[in-house]
C-alpha cells in the first residue's frame, strides 16, 4: 500500500473525470429531465403521465414478466445443465463450458437473425408443424412475446448457467451424499441443501439474467417487431418517432431504477452470506 | 435410478447446447445457400453470399467503424483504466470506492440510455462529431470490464515486487514498467480482448449515434436486414462470428483468456 | 560519525495516518554488526525497517547512515538493501536476471555484469539454477536468490525482514549458518527481524528487544538471555516465573512473601523452570502437571504463591502426578528486573 494521495489521484483521476463527463453528468442530466416542468420546477408529472397510459402499462408489465420469466425458466434449465456439467469428467466439462460460453462471443445480431430463420413464417418451425399436419397454415410466432421469451433465453442462458457451475463446483464436496445418506430424497436434496449452498451463485446469475432482459435491445426489436414493445424499444421510439425526449427520460430512469434494484438485491444476499460466514468463523 | 440419471445428464447437455448453439449453426448453414432468400435448410450449396458481403459497401464502411471503435476504444479504455486499476490496488485513495463506482457505472446503466445522453448532452451541445461520440460511447462502455480485469490481474500481483525493484535502483515509473508491466501482461491481453468484442458486438450505446455515412457494423446489419431478405446478412454474421470466437479460442490457448475474465 | 553509529536512528516516529507505530525510536549500530531485532508480531519490526529502506515516510526524527542524513532520500538512492519476508522476486524473470537486475540499472554491463552475478549465486550455491524461473525453486532456494540479489549491489546495510520464518524447521537452521556465514565474509552491517528468541539468541552480535513501537531493552545475546531488565523481555526469552517485588518481598497472588534468602532491590524478579528449586525450601506445592523433555523434566506446580513452572535434570527422582513436594525460589539465582510492567 503506498501513502502518497497526489500520486494516486493522479493516476484515478483521469478515468473518473472521463467516466463522468462521457456517461454520468449526461445521464444525470437526461433523468433529471424527466422531473422537470416547463417553468423549471420540480414534478412527477411524466411520470404520471407515463403509467396513465395503457399502451406503456402493458409495456413495463410485458418487461417486467418477460425478465421474470427468462429469469425463472433459466434458473430451472440453468441447474439442470450445470448439476449435468459439473458432473463431467475434467476434459469434458472444459469442452462443454466452452461450447455454453462460446454464443456470448457471438454478436447478438447474428444470434437473434438466426431465431427469424426458425420461428419465421416459412421457418423451421412452421415447416415442421405443416408437414407434421400439427396445422395447415403458417402460425405467426415471429413478433409476438414468445418469440422475444426465446431469444431472450438463449441470450442469457449462458450467464446463469455459468453462474451455477461455479456456484455448484464451490459446494462441499460431501453434501449432497450426507444429505442422500440420511435419507433425503432428490427433491429434499435439492431443495434443503443445494439450493441454499448455491443461492449466491443464483442470485448474480439471476440478476445478470433479469439485468440483461431489461436492457437488451435487439432481441425485442427483431423478435418483437414495431408491435410487441419492452421498455427499450418503447424508448427507441418515443425517441425517433415521436421526439418524446420526456418520456425517454421517464422510461430510463424506469430502467435504472429495475437494475440497481436487482444488483443491490445482488449485493444484500451476499453480504447476508459472508456476515453469516463472518459470525460462524 | 441409476439409468435415468445416466441419460438424464447428455440428454440435458444435448438440449442446452443444441438450444444455445443450433441457431447460430443454422445461420452458418444459411449462408452457403445458393438461393434468393434466406432459409433453411439451404437451397443448394454455393459461396455467392459469403462472397457478396465483401462487395456491400456500406459493409466495407461499417466493419471499418467497428474496428476502429473496438480497437482506438479498448486501447482508450486502457489507458485510463490501468493507472486507475493501480491507483485502486496500490494505493489508500481517498474516495476509492466512489471512483471504482463511477468507472464501473457503464456497466450497469443500460446502453441505449448512455447513448442518448450522450448524443443530447454532448454531441448536441457541443457540436462535436459522431465518430468521436461513438469513440467516447466505446471507450467508457469498456472502461469497467478493463478496470476489472486488469485490476484482478495486479490483485494477484504480489505489490513488494515493486518495492523491490525501488530498492534495487529503478524509480517508481520504471519499476512499474519493468516489474509489474511484464507480470499483468497476459490480464491487460485479456481486458483488451473483451474490450474488443464487448465493443464490436454493442448495439444500444450506438442506436442514437449514427449519422450520416457513420454506422457501427451491428447496426448497419440491422438497417440491412430490414430492408433486403437475402442471405447476405447471414452470411456477415458467420463471418463475424468466427472471427470473434477465432480471436477468443487463441487468446486462451495462449494465454489462458478465461483466469482473466 | 563515531564508529558506534554507523547507522543511527533519532527520534524516529513513524506512523500510519493518524496511529502511531513506532513512537520516538532511538538506536544506534556499529558498522559490520549483525543486529537481531526482536519482539512480538506487530511490535513495529517491519515499520522500522521500512523506514531505514525509504518506503515508509518519517514523520519526525531523523535517519543517518555512514556520515549523512539519509531521511529524505527516495528508497531507490539510499544503497539500503532489504530481504522482504516473502523474497519478493519477480516472477517473470529467471535467478540469473533476478541477481542482475539492480546491477543492470547501475549501468553494468557485459563481462562485469556476469562475473558479479555468478559470483553472487556462486555465493549463495545457486550457479546451477541461474536459469529457472523463481516459482521453480523451494523456499530456501528463493531465500538465497533474494539474499544474493541484494548482496550483489553491496549495500551499506542489509535489511532482513523475519528471513527464516517461512523455512521449515532443518532448513531454518541451515539458513542461519549461511546467514552468518555471508556477513562475516562481506562484513556487511546487517538487521534481522525475527520474533524467535533463539534465532536472536544464535545469530546477533546485538539484539534490541521491541516492544509496541519502543525499545524494551538493548544488549549482546548474553545480557539479554541472563540479564533481562524488564519482565516483557524475561518473559520473551523463556523466564516462566515472574514475580514483583514490593519491600523486599515477592508480591504473589497469595500475598506478599518473604524470600528464603534477601533479594536484591529490583521492581521484580524472574527464575526460569531450571533455576527453581525442587525438594528443599519454604514452599509446598501439587504436581499438576509433568512432561519429559529427553535430559530434563519439567513440572507445573500449583502452589498458594501461584502457578510455578520448575525444570530438573532427568536424572533426578521423578514426582507423580498429584504429589505433594517443597521448593524454593532462591533470591540469589533470580534475574532483578528494572522495569516491571
Ligand atoms: N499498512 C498499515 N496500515 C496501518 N497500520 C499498520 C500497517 N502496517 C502495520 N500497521 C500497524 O503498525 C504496527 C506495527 O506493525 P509491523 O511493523 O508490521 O509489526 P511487526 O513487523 O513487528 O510484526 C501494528 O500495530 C500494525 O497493526
Ligand atoms: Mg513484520
Amino acid at each position: 500500500m503506498f501513502q502518497n494521495r497526489a500520486e494516486a489521484l493522479a493516476l484515478a483521476l483521469p478515468a473518473a473525470i472521463f467516466a463522468a463527463a462521457v456517461f454520468l453528468v449526461p445521464v444525470v442530466i437526461l433523468l433529471s429531465d424527466g422531473f422537470r416542468n416547463p417553468a423549471g420546477g420540480w414534478t412527477i408529472s411524466a411520470y404520471i403521465d407515463f403509467f396513465s397510459s395503457p399502451l406503456n402499462q402493458a409495456v413495463f408489465l410485458r418487461t417486467l414478466k418477460l425478465g421474470a420469466l427468462v429469469t425463472v425458466v433459466s434458473a430451472v434449465i440453468g441447474y439442470a445443465a450445470a448439476f449435468a456439467i459439473v458432473n463431467l469428467e475434467p476434459g469434458m466439462k472444459g469442452k462443454v463450458t466452452g461450447l455454453v460460453v462460446l454464443p456470448l462471443m457471438i454478436s447478438p445480431v447474428a444470434r437473434t437473425y438466426a431465431w427469424i430463420v426458425i420461428l419465421g413464417r416459412t421457418g423451421i418451425v412452421n415447416q415442421a408443424f405443416q408437414a407434421l399436419g400439427i396445422s395447415d397454415v403458417p402460425l405467426r410466432i415471429l413478433f409476438s412475446e414468445t418469440a422475444i421469451f426465446i431469444g431472450l433465453l438463449q441470450l442469457f442462458l449462458p450467464l446463469m448457467i455459468i453462474s451455477l457451475i461455479s456456484a455448484l463446483e464451490n459446494m462441499p464436496k460431501d453434501a449432497v451424499p450426507a444429505a442422500r445418506v440420511l435419507g433425503a430424497n432428490w427433491f429434499q436434496v435439492f431443495w434443503k441443501v443445494i439450493l441454499p449452498l448455491t443461492k449466491e451463485g443464483l442470485v448474480v446469475g439471476g440478476t445478470l439474467v433479469f439485468t440483461g432482459c431489461l436492457t437488451a435491445y435487439i432481441t425485442p426489436a427483431i423478435l418483437g417487431g414495431s408491435k410487441v414493445l419492452m421498455l427499450e424499444t418503447l424508448m427507441y421510439q418515443q425517441v425517433s418517432v415521436s421526439n418524446n425526449f420526456v418520456a425517454a427520460s421517464v422510461i430510463a430512469f424506469i430502467l435504472i431504477v429495475m437494475s440497481f434494484a436487482a444488483n443491490i438485491l445482488l449485493k444484500r444476499v451476499a453480504t447476508a452470506r459472508n456476515k453469516q460466514r463472518r459470525a460462524a468463523a | 435410478m441409476t439409468v435415468a440419471r445416466s441419460l438424464f445428464i447428455p440428454l440435458v447437455l444435448f438440449l442446452v447446447i443444441a438450444f444455445l448453439i443450433g441457431p447460430f449453426l443454422i445461420i452458418v448453414a444459411a449462408s452457403f445457400s445458393a438461393g434468393e432468400t434466406l432459409a433453411f435448410p439451404p437451397q443448394g450449396f454455393s459461396l455467392r453470399w459469403i462472397a457478396k458481403v465483401f462487395t456491400v459497401e456500406s459493409f466495407r464502411a461499417s466493419f471499418g467503424m467497428s474496428m476502429f471503435l473496438a480497437i482506438g476504444g479498448t486501447l482508450a479504455a486502457l489507458v485510463l483504466g490501468i493507472p486507475a486499476s493501480y491507483a485502486l490496488s496500490r494505493y489508500k485513495l481517498p474516495g476509492a470506492e466512489i471512483v471504482r463506482t463511477i468507472v464501473s457505472a457503464p456497466i450497469i446503466v443500460p446502453g441505449i440510455i448512455v447513448g442518448l445522453a450522450l448524443l443530447r448532452y454532448i454531441v448536441v451541445p457541443f457540436q462535436i462529431g459522431i465518430t468521436l461520440a461513438l469513440f467516447m460511447a466505446h471507450t467508457a462502455l469498456i472502461l469497467p470490464y478493463a478496470v476489472r480485469v486488469v485490476s484482478a490481474s495486479l490483485e494477484n500481483l504480489r505489490s513488494d515486487i515493486e518495492e523491490a525493484a525501488v530498492l534495487l535502483g529503478s524509480s517508481r515509473l520504471g519499476a512499474f514498467f519493468r516489474v509489474v508491466m511484464p507480470n499483468i501482461r497476459g490480464g491487460i491481453l485479456s481486458a483488451f480482448i473483451l474490450g474488443f468484442v464487448t465493443s464490436f458486438n454493442q448495439v444500444p450505446v450506438s442506436l442514437f449515434l449514427s449519422g450520416p455515412g457513420v454506422r457501427t457494423m451491428p447496426i448497419d446489419m440491422i438497417a440491412y436486414m430490414e430492408i433486403v431478405f437475402d442471405p447476405s446478412v447471414a452470411a456477415l454474421s458467420s463471418l463475424l462470428a468466427l472471427m470473434s470466437i477465432g480471436i477468443v479460442f487463441a487468446a486462451e490457448r495462449f494465454l489462458g483468456f478465461s483466469r482473466y475474465v | 560519525m563515531s564508529d558506534a553509529s554507523y547507522l543511527s536512528l533519532q527520534k524516529l516516529t513513524l506512523t500510519y495516518g493518524d496511529s502511531p507505530a513506532v513512537p520516538d525510536l532511538d538506536l544506534d549500530i556499529r558498522k559490520g554488526e549483525l543486529i537481531a531485532l526482536l519482539g512480538p508480531s506487530g511490535c513495529g519490526k517491519t515499520t522500522t525497517m521500512r523506514a531505514i529502506a525509504g518506503l515508509m515516510p518519517v514523520k519526525s526524527g531523523r535517519v543517518r547512515l555512514d556520515g549523512s542524513d539519509i531521511t529524505r532520500v527516495p528508497a531507490n538512492k539510499r544503497a539500503v538493501g532489504l530481504v522482504f519476508q516473502s523474497y519478493a522476486l519477480f516472477p517473470h524473470l529467471s535467478v540469473y536476471e533476478n541477481v542482475a537486475f539492480g546491477l543492470k540499472l547501475k549501468g553494468m554491463r557485459g563481462q562485469e555484469l556476469d562475473a558479479k552475478v555468478q559470483s553472487g549465486l556462486k555465493s549463495v550455491g545457486l550457479s546451477n539454477f541461474a536459469n529457472r524461473r523463481p516459482a521453480e525453486l523451494s523456499g530456501g532456494q528463493q531465500q538465497r536468490v533474494a539474499l544474493a540479489r541484494s548482496m550483489v549491489m553491496e549495500p551499506k546495510v542489509l535489511l532482513l525482514d523475519e528471513p527464516l520464518s517461512n523455512l521449515d524447521a532443518r532448513l531454518r537452521l541451515e539458513m542461519r549458518t549461511e546467514l552468518q556465514r555471508v556477513q562475516k565474509e562481506t562484513g556487511v552491517t546487517m538487521i534481522f527481524v525475527t520474533h524467535d528468541q533463539a534465532e536472536a539468541l544464535a545469530l546477533a552480535d546485538r539484539i534490541v528487544v521491541m516492544k509496541s513501537g519502543k525499545i524494551e531493552q538493548i544488549g549482546s545475546p548474553e545480557d539479554i538471555y541472563n540479564r533481562p531488565t524488564s519482565s516483557f523481555v524475561a518473559d520473551f526469552v523463556g523466564f516462566e516465573n515472574i514475580f514483583p517485588l514490593e519491600n523486599g518481598k515477592l508480591k504473589t497472588s497469595g500475598g506478599l512473601i518473604n524470600l528464603s534468602s534477601q533479594p536484591p532491590s529490583a521492581a521484580g524478579l524472574a527464575w526460569r523452570p531450571r533455576m527453581v528449586t525442587l525438594g528443599i525450601g519454604p514452599f509446598r506445592g501439587t504436581v499438576r502437571g509433568t512432561s519429559f523433555a529427553g535430559d530434563s523434566r519439567e513440572y507445573l506446580l500449583d502452589t498458594p504463591i501461584g502457578p510455578i513452572k520448575a525444570e530438573v535434570e532427568a536424572s533426578q527422582p521423578a514426582y507423580a502426578l498429584g504429589a505433594e513436594l517443597v521448593f524454593d525460589l532462591p533470591a540469589e539465582k533470580a534475574a532483578p528486573l528494572a522495569r516491571f510492567a
